[in-house]
C-alpha cells in the first residue's frame, strides 16, 4: 500500500503513575476501513482511543493523521518540540469522537449540539451549519428531534445525537468508545444500525466495543488487546473462526456462552 | 395595651413619609445590584482560580474565599470605609475617602464574592469531565469550552442556591445603613429620631422588607425552577 | 509594629472584655435558637391548627434582615410586651429569632429526609409515637443536621457584630470605642476583623471536619 495511512499509531505507551496501562502498541488505518479493539475491561483500549484524540497524552511514541504527527512539531532543523493546545485542537477536528456516556451538552438543543463546533470552531456561517446539521441528523434519523433538549431523548437517541454531532466536523476517522456500553440492551441496535450505515458509506472508523457480533460482521481489522498490547489482529473471518492465542479464544467464550 | 396596639396599627405616619421610605428602598435595591455585580465577577475569577491546575493560583483562590466568606459583612463595611481609604491615601501620599456608596458596594460585592466563589465551583465541577472533553474532540479551544459548554450549564445549576445568596445580599444592604448610605432603613431611624415613635416606624420597616423579600423569593424560585426544569428534567 | 502595640495589644483587656460578651450572646443565642427552632419545626409538622403561624413566624424570621429585627426587638418589643428589658437581651433575641426561622427549616428537612421505613419498622416492633420520635428520629435528625446547625452558629457570630448598634459592649464595640478615642482606626479595626474572621473559620472548620465524620462514620450526607 502506497497510500499514507490516514492513523499511524507508533509504538505508543501509557503510564499512570506505576501503572503501565499501554506497553508499546503500533498499527495502521487506512481510508474507509473499519477497525475495531476489543478486549476485556482493563486491557488498555479505551486508553489507547483516548491516545489517539489526544485525551490522554502517550508518555513515549506518537500517532499521525495523515503523515502528520500529533504529539510533535518538527522543524526544518529536524529537532521536535510538543505541539502546543492550539495546534492539538486543530488536529482534532478531522477526529469526530463518540463516547460511551454519550456526553451532549444539556443546555443546548440537539441541533445546537450539532452545529456548535462547525459554527464556532470551524467557523461555518450559522446558516451553512444549520444545513448540515440537518444532514448529520439525517444521517442518523433524527431529523424531527432538532429543536429538543437531550435530557428528553432516550439514551439510544442521545448517542445518535452524539454520533451526528462527530460527524458534522466532516472528519477523516469516526472514534467510537465502547458507544453501546451504557444503554439498555433493547436500545443498542439503533445505534449499531447506523453505525453499519456509517461504515456502508466508507467512512473510516475505530470502534472499542464489547460487540462482538458488530465487530465480526461490519469490522475490516479486529485488534484484540491484552494487558496494553496487541495480542491478536486479522480480518475477523479469521480471527473468530480460527483464534490463534490461548487468551483470545477464553475472551471470545465468555461472550459466546 | 390597646393604646400600643392602636399605635402599632397607625400605618398613616408611614404613608406621610412614603416618598422618603421608598426612595430608601430603592437605595437598598441600587446598593444590591451592584454589590451583586462585584461579586458574581469576584466569585467567578475566584472558583476559576480554585480550579485552575497550578496549584499557587489554586490557594490563593482559597485564601480569598476563606477570608471573605468567614467575614461578617458589618466588620468588612466598617472596614472598608474607614481603614481602606486610609491604606490607599498612604500608597497614594494624598487624602483619599470612600463614598458610603462605594464603601458599601465594595465590602458587600467582597464578602459575598466569597459565597458565589464556591456555588460557581460547585457548580463548574458538577459538569461532567466527559462533556469537556466532549469540546476537546470537536477541536474547542480551553475558553470556547469554559463560555459555551461550562459557564452557561453552571449558571443554570446554581441558580436554586445562589437565589438563597442574592437574598442574603439583599438582607445585608440594610447594614450600609449605618455609614450613614440614605437606605431606607436610615431613613426610619431619622424619622423615629424626629417623631419618637419607634413602634410603629420599626415595625413598619420589618414588615416592608419581610414582604419585598418574601415576594422576591417566591418568584425568583418559580421562575428559576421553570427554567431549570427545561434542561435538567 | 510599634502602633500595632499601642492600639491593639495594649487594649487587649478591653477586647478581651467585648469578646466575652460576644461568646455569652452568641452561646445564649444559639441554645435558645436550637430550641425555638425545634418548637418551631414541631409545630409546623404535627400540630394542625397552629401550623400557619408556624409557618408565618419562620418566614418572618427568615425575610427579614437581622438588623432590622434587632432594632425592631429593642425598639417596638418593649412598648409591644415590655419585654425585653436590657440591650443585651434584646441582642440575643433577635439573633435567637433569625437563627431559629433558619434553624426550624433545617430540621424540617432533616425529619423529612428519613425514611418511612424507618418509622414502619420502629412501629411494626410496637413503639409508641412518642418513642419512635425520641429514639429513632431525633437521633438521627440530630446527626444529619448537625452540619448545618453548626453553620448556623457561624451565622449568628456574623450578625452578633451587630449588636454593638444598639451599644451591647461586644467586641465589635469595644473595637469601635478604642477607635473613636485616637481616631487611628487602621491596627484596631483590621485585628477586629482578623480576630472575627478568625473565629468564623474555626468554626465552619469544625463543622466541615464534622460533617465529614458523620459522612465516614454513619454514612450520612449533611442535610
Amino acid at each position: 500500500m502506497s497510500e499514507v495511512p490516514t492513523i499511524r499509531v507508533v509504538d505508543v505507551h501509557k503510564r499512570f503513575g506505576s501503572l503501565e496501562v499501554l506497553k508499546g502498541v503500533s498499527f495502521e488505518v487506512h481510508r474507509g476501513n473499519v477497525v475495531s479493539m476489543i478486549g476485556a475491561s482493563g486491557s488498555g483500549k479505551s486508553t489507547l482511543l483516548r491516545c489517539i484524540n489526544h485525551l490522554e497524552t502517550p508518555t513515549t511514541g506518537d500517532i499521525f493523521i495523515e503523515g502528520e504527527s500529533l504529539c510533535f512539531r518538527g522543524d526544518a532543523a529536524g529537532s521536535r518540540a510538543p505541539r502546543p493546545l492550539s495546534e492539538i485542537n486543530r488536529m482534532r477536528r478531522d477526529l469526530g469522537t463518540v463516547f460511551q456516556q454519550f456526553n451532549l451538552w444539556p443546555h443546548m438543543t440537539v441541533l445546537g449540539n450539532v452545529i456548535e463546533a462547525p459554527n464556532r470552531v470551524r467557523g461555518l456561517s450559522r446558516k451553512a451549519a444549520a444545513q448540515l446539521g440537518g444532514e448529520c441528523l439525517a444521517r442518523v434519523h433524527l431529523e424531527d428531534k432538532a429543536l429538543e433538549y437531550p435530557a428528553r431523548l432516550s439514551g439510544g437517541q442521545q448517542q445518535r445525537v452524539a454520533i451526528a454531532r462527530a460527524l458534522a466536523m466532516q472528519p477523516k476517522v469516526m472514534l467510537f468508545d465502547e458507544p453501546t456500553s451504557s444503554l439498555d440492551p433493547e436500545l443498542t441496535d439503533e445505534v449499531l444500525g447506523v453505525m453499519r450505515e456509517l461504515a456502508a458509506d466508507g467512512t473510516t472508523m475505530i470502534v472499542v466495543t464489547h460487540e462482538m457480533g458488530f465487530a465480526r460482521e461490519v469490522s475490516d481489522r479486529v485488534m484484540f488487546l491484552h494487558n496494553g498490547l496487541i495480542e491478536e489482529e486479522g480480518p475477523p473471518d479469521q480471527m473468530f473462526g480460527a483464534p490463534k492465542s490461548e487468551r483470545f479464544r477464553q475472551f471470545i467464550a465468555k461472550y459466546l456462552y | 395595651m390597646s393604646e400600643t396596639l392602636q399605635q402599632l396599627l397607625d400605618i398613616s405616619i408611614f404613608w406621610e413619609y412614603r416618598t422618603v421610605l421608598l426612595r430608601g428602598l430603592a437605595v437598598n435595591f441600587y446598593v444590591f445590584v451592584c454589590a451583586a455585580i462585584v461579586a458574581l465577577s469576584l466569585g467567578l475569577g475566584a472558583a476559576l482560580l480554585r480550579v485552575s491546575r497550578r496549584r499557587p493560583l489554586r490557594a490563593l483562590g482559597t485564601l480569598h474565599v476563606e477570608i471573605f466568606r468567614n467575614a461578617p459583612d458589618y466588620v468588612m463595611v466598617v472596614w472598608v470605609h474607614f481603614v481602606l481609604p486610609l491604606l490607599i491615601g498612604t500608597l497614594l501620599h494624598t487624602r483619599f475617602e470612600l463614598n458610603p456608596f462605594v464603601s458599601a458596594i465594595i465590602a458587600l460585592g467582597f464578602v459575598y464574592s466569597g459565597y458565589f466563589a464556591e456555588t460557581f465551583r460547585a457548580g463548574i465541577e458538577a459538569v461532567p469531565i466527559g462533556q469537556i472533553e466532549a469540546g476537546r474532540s470537536c477541536g474547542m479551544s480551553d475558553r470556547h469550552i469554559l463560555w459555551r459548554i461550562v459557564l452557561p450549564q453552571v449558571v443554570r445549576r446554581m441558580l436554586p442556591e445562589s437565589i438563597n445568596q442574592f437574598i442574603s445580599l439583599f438582607k445585608a444592604t440594610t447594614i450600609v445603613s449605618l455609614i450613614a448610605v440614605p437606605d431606607l432603613m436610615y431613613q426610619v431611624s431619622m424619622i423615629t429620631q424626629q417623631e419618637m415613635r419607634p413602634l410603629p416606624l420599626y415595625t413598619g420597616a420589618a414588615l416592608v422588607y419581610f414582604a419585598v423579600i418574601l415576594v422576591a423569593s417566591y418568584a425568583l424560585r418559580a421562575a428559576s425552577e421553570r427554567w431549570r426544569n427545561k434542561i435538567f428534567a | 509594629m510599634g502602633n500595632w502595640q499601642r492600639l491593639v495589644w495594649n487594649q487587649r483587656d478591653a477586647l478581651f472584655s467585648g469578646l466575652v460578651v460576644t461568646v455569652e450572646i452568641c452561646l445564649i443565642a444559639f441554645a435558645c435558637a436550637i430550641v425555638g427552632g425545634l418548637l418551631l419545626c414541631l409545630i409546623r409538622m404535627y400540630v394542625r391548627p397552629l401550623r400557619p403561624v408556624a409557618i408565618v413566624l419562620i418566614e418572618f424570621f427568615r425575610a427579614t434582615p437581622i438588623l432590622v429585627q434587632l432594632l425592631w426587638v429593642n425598639y417596638a418589643w418593649p412598648a409591644l410586651f415590655g419585654w425585653p428589658d436590657t440591650f443585651f437581651t434584646a441582642a440575643w433575641v433577635a439573633l435567637a429569632l433569625q437563627s431559629s426561622g433558619y434553624l426550624a427549616e433545617t430540621f424540617r428537612g432533616g425529619i423529612e429526609a428519613i425514611p418511612r421505613g424507618h418509622r414502619e419498622a420502629a412501629y411494626s416492633v410496637g413503639m409508641r409515637p412518642m418513642l419512635v420520635f425520641r429514639r429513632i428520629i431525633l437521633p438521627q435528625v440530630a446527626l444529619s443536621t448537625a452540619p448545618s446547625i453548626v453553620n448556623q452558629f457561624t451565622v449568628i457570630v456574623k450578625s452578633s457584630t451587630l449588636v454593638s448598634v444598639i451599644t451591647v459592649q461586644d467586641l465589635m464595640f469595644e473595637s469601635q470605642r478604642i477607635v473613636n478615642i485616637w481616631y487611628e482606626p487602621i491596627e484596631m479595626l483590621t485585628a477586629t476583623a482578623a480576630i472575627y474572621i478568625i473565629i468564623v473559620f474555626l468554626v465552619s472548620t469544625a463543622g466541615k471536619a464534622l460533617s465529614d465524620m458523620l459522612r465516614r462514620r454513619f454514612g450520612i450526607a449533611a442535610a
